[in-house]
């Protein structure tokens, strides 16, 4: 790390008032670097981080809650860096938020309507929970109002709207089958409102922190999103499947499976596939990040428990648990080098190389290929002699 | 003459809580507190393989 903080630097006047907060020039940089790191940009970018995050302008954030739990903010509340305290009194301006709120009622809704008329078309609303529009959408209300028109109101005039947890990204629990309240995620209710404000999703049930929270960084130093996939959410955290990275996959590939609760298999800490894990078919980044700062294993299969996709429409609260998961790409056959490799014009690296794309992208079909590669060389290698 | 007295919503605490509450002559005469959000919950679990109940149960609430 400290390399990077060598080569980060930031202008006197913001350092000058980052230490005299009390924080020290080191942990700040580590922090933006980090953030940098997490969402896949290069080190230099933990410096522009800092310099946007030094910014005395802190930008306005309202916070709607409609058919949620709070299990997002709570898990929001167990960030360490930067703690949540830190987010919403020095990073962000947090006008609006029933649970953190100091006043009640009329109060709190006064600073609402005060924050949206002065921050029109700039602040970022973030939505948790589901909108009910079953009934004109009296399943949630808020002062009197709807969530479905308070969303409608808020939304319409906010810069960026991000929906963090599975209910605001597409529909979560309250949307599980028979969906008794019509139940509907933000991007949804804004497609049939016709409001155009751009919408970041962060499902998960709950969603780590971290990519809520670099995702706020993101866009208050770029002043944009960041990349986004077809759902709508942050490559760098939804990029890849829970199989890829998880710390139990080469269990997966030996054939070691956990066949059920407390057997041998799952003592020693094998795979859970048989159990219903559905890592294989749930895009997240959950085996690299962990959940609350507290080590190795913090995170639902390194507990021993299978992955119920939490974050995955289609999957989470909609397959049954102890169901098989429908792996998204097949595995590729495992490939040894040769110890000996021959003189053949096709080298070993490039027949596991082809084995592996081929492999991944049609399986069964990709051994054959493979198969036919070697026998290439061979005949070759033959007619040379 | 009663003086009706609403606050909603009630912040630093979980869910959407609305209460509602009569004073007359300087004393509370009734009051209400109702939940303003439904989920239904019971009706999704119906039908379930109920080693998946505790997935929905457990969000009734997140804190």
């Amino acid at each position: 790390m400290d390399e990077f903080h060598r080569e980060s630097d930031i202008s006197g006047d913001a350092l000058d008032k980052m230490l005299a907060g009390g924080v020290s020039r080191r942990n700040f940089l580590k922090f933006c670097t980090g953030v940098a790191v997490a969402m896949g940009l290069p080190f230099g970018m933990g410096a522009k981080i800092a310099e946007a995050v030094m910014n005395p302008k802190r930008p306005p954030v309202i916070w709607l809650s409609a058919q949620e739990c709070t299990g997002c903010t709570e898990s929001l509340l167990r960030t360490n860096h930067p703690t949540v305290e830190k987010l919403i009194l020095e990073l962000v301006s947090l006008d609006y938020h029933e649970t953190l709120n100091a006043g009640a009622g009329r109060q709190a809704e006064e600073a609402l309507r005060k924050s949206m008329q002065e921050n029109k078309g700039k602040y970022i609303l973030v939505v948790d929970g589901s909108i009910p529009v079953k009934d004109g959408g009296i399943y949630c209300k808020i002062g009197g109002k709807t969530a479905l028109s308070l969303l409608e109101e808020q939304g319409s005039q906010a810069a960026a709207v991000i929906a963090i947890g599975s209910c605001a990204s597409w529909g979560g629990v309250p949307s599980a089958d028979p969906n008794p309240t019509g139940a509907t995620p933000v991007h949804e209710v804004f497609r049939s409102k016709g409001i155009k404000t751009p919408v970041v999703n962060i499902p998960g049930c709950p969603p780590n922190g971290y990519n809520f929270l670099s995702t706020v960084l993101y866009f208050l130093t770029f002043k944009k999103l960041p990349e986004l996939d077809d759902q709508g959410r942050p490559k760098f955290a939804y990029g890849r499947i829970i199989h890829e990275n998880c710390e139990r996959r080469p269990h997966f590939d030996a054939g070691r499976f956990a066949m059920e609760f407390g057997d041998e298999g799952h003592r020693k800490g094998y795979c859970l596939y048989k159990l219903g894990c559905k890592g294989p078919e749930t895009f997240n980044n959950c085996p690299t990040l962990l959940f609350n700062d507290v080590g190795s294993g913090a995170w639902p299969v390194g507990t021993g428990h299978p992955c119920f996709g939490c974050s995955e429409k289609g999957v989470g609260f909609t397959a049954p648990l102890h169901s098989p998961a429908r792996p998204l790409y097949i595995t590729p056959p495992s490939f040894f080098t040769e110890i000996y490799p021959g003189k053949e014009e096709v080298s070993s690296g490039t027949k596991a190389l082809a084995a592996g794309v081929a492999g991944a992208a049609i399986g069964a079909a990709g051994a054959a290929i493979v198969a036919g590669l070697g026998k290439k060389g061979e005949d070759k290698k033959d007619k040379e002699e | 003459m009663a003086k009706r007295i609403t606050v909603d919503p009630i912040t630093r605490i979980e869910g959407h809580l609305r209460i509602d509450c009569e004073v007359d002559g300087g004393k509370v005469t009734h009051a209400w507190s109702s939940g303003q959000m439904w989920r239904g919950i019971e009706v999704i679990l119906k039908g379930r393989d109920p080693r998946d109940a505790w997935l929905f149960t457990q969000r009734f609430c997140g804190v």
